[in-house]
């Protein structure tokens, strides 16, 4: 409490009442019957989705899937990269999928049409998933039947960076056609980023696109980056990708 | 827009803060966001705008303040405090490296306004 008032006042702020620093806290306590009170907190405001992220990691964990975030810009190929996914895995995985998008559910439709379980999550202008809708999510897909799960989230290559899904692995992808230095100017969805993967490789002929440099930018933001390159058109292009799955989905459980 | 998200958690969370403290209004609100986190303060700030509408926090103000990435190396052993997203030691140039803070989004302070009695 405040010496001079009684009003609440925390430790430091005392101290610095006492030595008569100004503390930004004035004596007009609002009119009779009121008092101000300045509380300081360092509350943690993920908390609440960080807490659903580590639910769902666990919940997963007990169903034996392996759960990997996707994060790129609006058409660098999320889908396409998970439809050859899909086919090359063929049945030496069971694959399913959350699909994120603000509207429609036409990334669903194209990977129901392989046959795997999918869930369409429309966030309406929300701009990325959160940990909640993916809770939700999980819910809706038959896990037992599942060795991989594949979250796709918004298209967006800013927003989804700051929430973390609890999925066991994180990934930005990053296509050919929209330019080789966007990796330092998009920071954010690397933060807790585990790999890497540049898309539309066999476009690479086609445009200036230097290969080295955005995964020179990508470990400078993340020393262990691992780093993959791929097109969805060259199938077995993906297939260290799928090993890279594999073998993370070994090492969990 | 996860400005908008953002803003309606700190709401949020304000209120719940105040609430268990009987408190009937909320003066002003400290968020400090963790440089890495990429929050923008001036679209945070709008965003609260609309999201303390009708609850404790209306007329309240938002303050948010940038906190830099603050690094220990394992290599070096070097503290740095740096406005970057790079997990590396501006020193030494390690990639082996302690986040310690500039990576959180925290609700640091309220001024509260509490009947007495």
């Amino acid at each position: 409490m405040c010496e001079t008032c009684g009003c609440g006042l925390p430790d430091e702020a005392k101290r610095e009442a006492r030595e008569g620093t100004d503390n930004g806290h004035d004596h007009d306590h609002g009119g009779p019957g009121v008092r101000r009170e300045e509380v300081r907190l360092y509350r943690n405001l993920m908390e609440s989705n960080e807490r659903t992220a580590r639910a769902n990691r666990e919940h997963l964990l007990e169903h034996r899937v392996l759960a990997v975030n996707l994060m790129s810009g609006p058409g660098a190929g999320k889908t396409a990269l998970l439809e050859t996914l899909v086919r090359v895995a063929g049945h030496r995985l069971r694959i399913g999928a959350i699909e994120g998008d603000l509207a429609t559910d036409r990334d669903a439709v194209r990977l129901r049409a392989l046959g795997i379980p999918v869930h369409a999550v429309t966030t309406g202008s929300t701009c990325h998933l959160d940990a909640a809708m993916v809770h939700e999510a999980l819910h809706a897909l038959p896990l037992g039947d599942l060795d991989l799960l594949f979250v796709e989230n918004v298209g967006n290559l800013v927003c989804p960076g700051l929430y973390d899904l609890g999925c066991h692995l994180n990934g930005v992808l990053l296509s050919v056609t929209e330019g080789d230095d966007k990796v330092a100017k998009y920071p954010v969805a690397f933060r807790n980023a585990q790999f890497f993967c540049l898309t539309k490789t066999d476009l690479l002929p086609h445009v200036a696109f230097d290969v080295d440099r955005p995964r020179r930018e990508a470990r400078l933001l993340k020393g262990d980056l691992r780093l993959f390159a791929c097109s969805a058109k060259e199938p077995q292009s993906v297939a260290p990708l799928l090993e890279y799955f594999q073998e993370a989905r070994r090492l969990l459980l | 827009m996860h400005e908008w998200s953002l803003a309606t958690g700190v709401v949020k969370a304000a209120e719940e803060e105040a609430r268990r403290r009987g408190a009937v209004k909320v003066l002003s609100v400290v968020v400090a966001a963790g440089f890495r986190t990429g929050v923008v303060p001036e679209l945070l700030e709008r965003a609260f705008e609309a999201a303390r509408v009708g609850t404790l926090l209306e007329g309240a103000a938002l303050r948010v303040e940038v906190e830099p990435l603050r690094l220990h190396c394992l290599s070096c052993g070097g503290e740095t405090e740096r406005e970057t997203y790079r997990l590396v030691c501006p020193r030494c140039g390690g990639g082996e490296v302690e986040v310690r803070s500039g990576d959180d989004l925290v609700l640091k302070s309220l001024e509260l306004e509490i009947p007495e009695g």
